[in-house]
């Protein structure tokens, strides 16, 4: 039996293994690990702020900063039509979902190049560790949220009451953000070069969602192929509508966005799937 | 499938053995090789070529063989954390995998948030991990060093910290690989006790080691993997005989002995002429040829398994140029039954003579000896005639 394996020096092609992927099993598995996800969010805050003088104040500087630079600069120059609010307020409102995005995208897309020591060594679902970076992005948003609290009481202005609308929203900017940062962290192991250009991609990103500028930059005619393009896009302007002007989503717009992420979390999970028999043989 | 089973079918797995890495350019490459019909099959080396594992409930299985011969992969796809080219792998009930108890401890957080980090990496609850905090901290003897970030621990707390979590967890089958290698001594026994104490809940154990004595120590079966197929499976003593022999042929083969002396011939027998027998007079024989007058600090060793001598003897001597006959006489051989091998070599600090390297195997012939009890590590077997006295008092 021996002798006679060595000689043989390929599998047949029926032994050749396939990775079953059954959707309902997988996310009970990940469910069973939630605790886990949480454990190494915590691992990387832990790690954040352990190492870092300014602690927790790092969550809000950027959100902060990009926020005092629109201002200034944006609002004196382009004179960004912002339906009567104030524009800090508005820019923040398009600041935070975005951060989030980037955040999410650049450390969940390396998460399982960062952590092979644990891919190659440590059985867990590997959805865990886009999702615990993604935590982390949460967690950063969450503190950020809070400087949005004190902004309104800095400018007088009070949130309309159909900031109810705000979970229908956060689905979808989850939805999307998650989609992307499994397509990226799967196919980072690959194309480990691609880590060099997301910075620039999610730079010019910034410019090409409207974080600084509102909705009505884009033609009217052009605005739902953009949303499908860009699914942030009208979840940017369903929050500023819904928190700042007292008006529902834009159901045109903010509908097509819906079905573009879906699409986006249903593919990136089929090619995170897909690629996963080869994360510890790469990372 | 029952709780802790494995069942291993034509295990096939492949890495790359190309120079490309994984970068767009590189990939890019591949598929333009691919396309033009260039064939891709030199690119890989096999790992596993068609092994069969199956183990099961509450055995214990060594996994043996030389560096790079499939041991960690095989470990690995049983742990769920690779996956198979071909072939099917099935494990069943909570797997632990030790692959490597450092991988999962993250050097910025102190001893006892990677006690909770490493704890839900193997996949046991805060609650759980919370409750046996105590028992972790007391048996990877961390008392006092818990609160300190773990880049501040000598590698051996390292070891010690990583292994305490992971005896803990209880899984239905435990994966370990080579990790007792590191901590001292105390460590070690403390590690093999707790194995034993996992071994008798009933707890499959799949251990892969060069230490073939703590193989020998835990393991009832053995599977010896050479070039990624497996060699021979069976009881521990016979495939790690086996083994042994082939190791100790490889090395003799292996060893050219490029000293300035040259040994010309061995022999090992009892001053009659035959073959040694346990706890009788025994004679070497050595005939060295030297180039020019020497004055010679020898060494002749006995070993078992590679390398470690069960003994050393030591003399000094001046070897005239040309052949010289060298006679040592032990009175009394202390080895039980078996097949050993006899080490040769002049060493001096400048230069090596003659280099460390076997010179010959011997049968001795004689009662087996006592088996070991599992979890005593038996460094080197030593015939002792004890008498025993047993006495109620």
């Amino acid at each position: 039996m021996t002798a006679a394996s060595s000689r043989v020096t390929e599998p047949p092609a029926d032994l050749l293994f396939r990775l079953k992927v059954r959707v309902i099993p997988a996310i009970r598995e990940v469910w069973q690990r939630r605790e886990l996800v949480r454990t190494l969010a915590e691992r990387d805050l832990r790690v954040r702020y352990k190492q870092a003088v300014l602690g927790i104040a790092w969550s809000i500087l950027t959100p902060l900063a990009l926020m005092i630079v629109f201002t200034v600069f944006f609002q004196r120059v382009a004179k960004v039509d912002t339906g009567g609010a104030p524009y800090a307020l508005f820019t923040y409102l398009g600041l935070l979902p975005w951060t989030f995005f980037s955040t999410s995208v650049s450390q969940g897309g390396q998460s399982l190049v960062v952590n092979n020591q644990l891919v190659n060594k440590v059985y867990c679902p590997r959805e865990v560790f886009p999702l615990a970076s993604m935590a982390v992005a949460a967690v950063d948003t969450l503190l950020a949220t809070l400087v949005l609290g004190l902004l309104f009481v800095v400018t007088e202005f009070m949130p309309k009451p159909t900031t109810l609308w705000v979970p229908v929203l956060l689905a979808v900017q989850v939805a999307f953000t998650f989609g992307v940062t499994l397509v990226l962290s799967a196919v980072l192991v690959f194309l480990r070069d691609l880590r060099h250009v997301l910075p620039i991609i999610l730079q010019l990103g910034l410019f090409a969602t409207p974080v600084a500028y509102g909705m009505d930059v884009v033609a009217k005619s052009l605005q739902v192929p953009y949303s499908i393009a860009n699914p942030l896009a009208p979840v940017i302007d369903g929050y500023r509508r819904t928190v700042l002007l007292g008006l529902p989503p834009d159901w045109h717009l903010l509908g097509p966005a819906a079905v573009a992420a879906a699409l986006w979390l249903a593919v990136g999970y089929v090619v995170f799937k897909r690629l996963e028999p080869g994360f510890a043989d790469y990372a | 499938m029952r709780d802790g089973e494995i069942q291993a079918t034509r295990i096939w797995k492949r890495f790359r053995a190309d120079r490309q890495r994984q970068l767009l350019r590189d990939q890019l490459d591949r598929v333009k090789r691919r396309l033009s019909g260039g064939s891709n099959a030199h690119g890989w080396r096999w790992a596993l070529r068609d092994v069969d594992m199956a183990v099961g409930q509450g055995e214990s299985i060594g996994l043996i063989g030389p560096n790079g011969s499939g041991k960690t992969t095989m470990l690995r796809l049983l742990a769920k954390v690779m996956y198979p080219y071909a072939g099917r792998v099935a494990v069943g009930g909570r797997v632990g995998a030790l692959i490597d108890v450092r991988a999962g401890i993250h050097p910025d957080l102190t001893g006892a948030e990677n006690v909770y980090l490493y704890g839900s990496l193997l996949g046991v609850s805060r609650r759980e991990v919370a409750r046996k905090f105590d028992e972790i901290v007391a048996f990877g003897e961390l008392e006092t060093a818990i609160d300190r970030q773990v880049k501040f621990y000598s590698s051996g707390m390292h070891v010690r910290l990583g292994f305490a979590i992971a005896a803990f967890t209880e899984p239905d089958v435990l994966l370990v690989d080579e990790v007792l290698a590191v901590g001292d001594a105390a460590f070690q026994q403390k590690c093999l006790d707790r194995m034993r104490a996992v071994l008798a809940q009933g707890t499959t154990v799949v251990f892969v080691s060069h230490d073939l004595q703590a193989v020998e120590s835990i393991c009832e079966r053995a599977i010896w993997l050479r070039d990624g197929v497996v060699e021979s499976d069976g009881p521990v003593r016979e495939v790690l005989g086996d083994y042994r022999r082939t190791v100790e042929q490889a090395a003799e083969i292996l060893t050219p002995a490029v000293g300035l002396v040259r040994v010309v011939k061995s022999e090992i027998r009892t001053p009659g002429g035959d073959t040694p027998v346990s706890q009788e007079p025994l004679e070497v024989k050595l005939v060295l040829e030297s180039p020019e007058p020497l004055w010679a600090s020898m060494s002749i060793g006995v070993s078992e398994g590679p390398a470690t001598p069960i003994f050393l003897l030591g003399h000094e001597a001046l070897l005239p140029a040309g052949q010289t006959e060298l006679r040592c006489s032990i009175p009394f051989l202390p080895l039980p039954r078996g097949r050993f091998y006899l080490w040769f070599g002049i060493i001096e600090s400048t230069r090596d003579l003659v280099p460390w390297h076997p010179v010959g195997q011997f049968e001795v012939l004689g009662p087996e000896l006592t088996p070991t009890p599992r979890g005593i590590l038996r460094m080197a077997p030593v015939q002792v005639t004890p008498t025993w006295e047993v006495e109620q008092r």
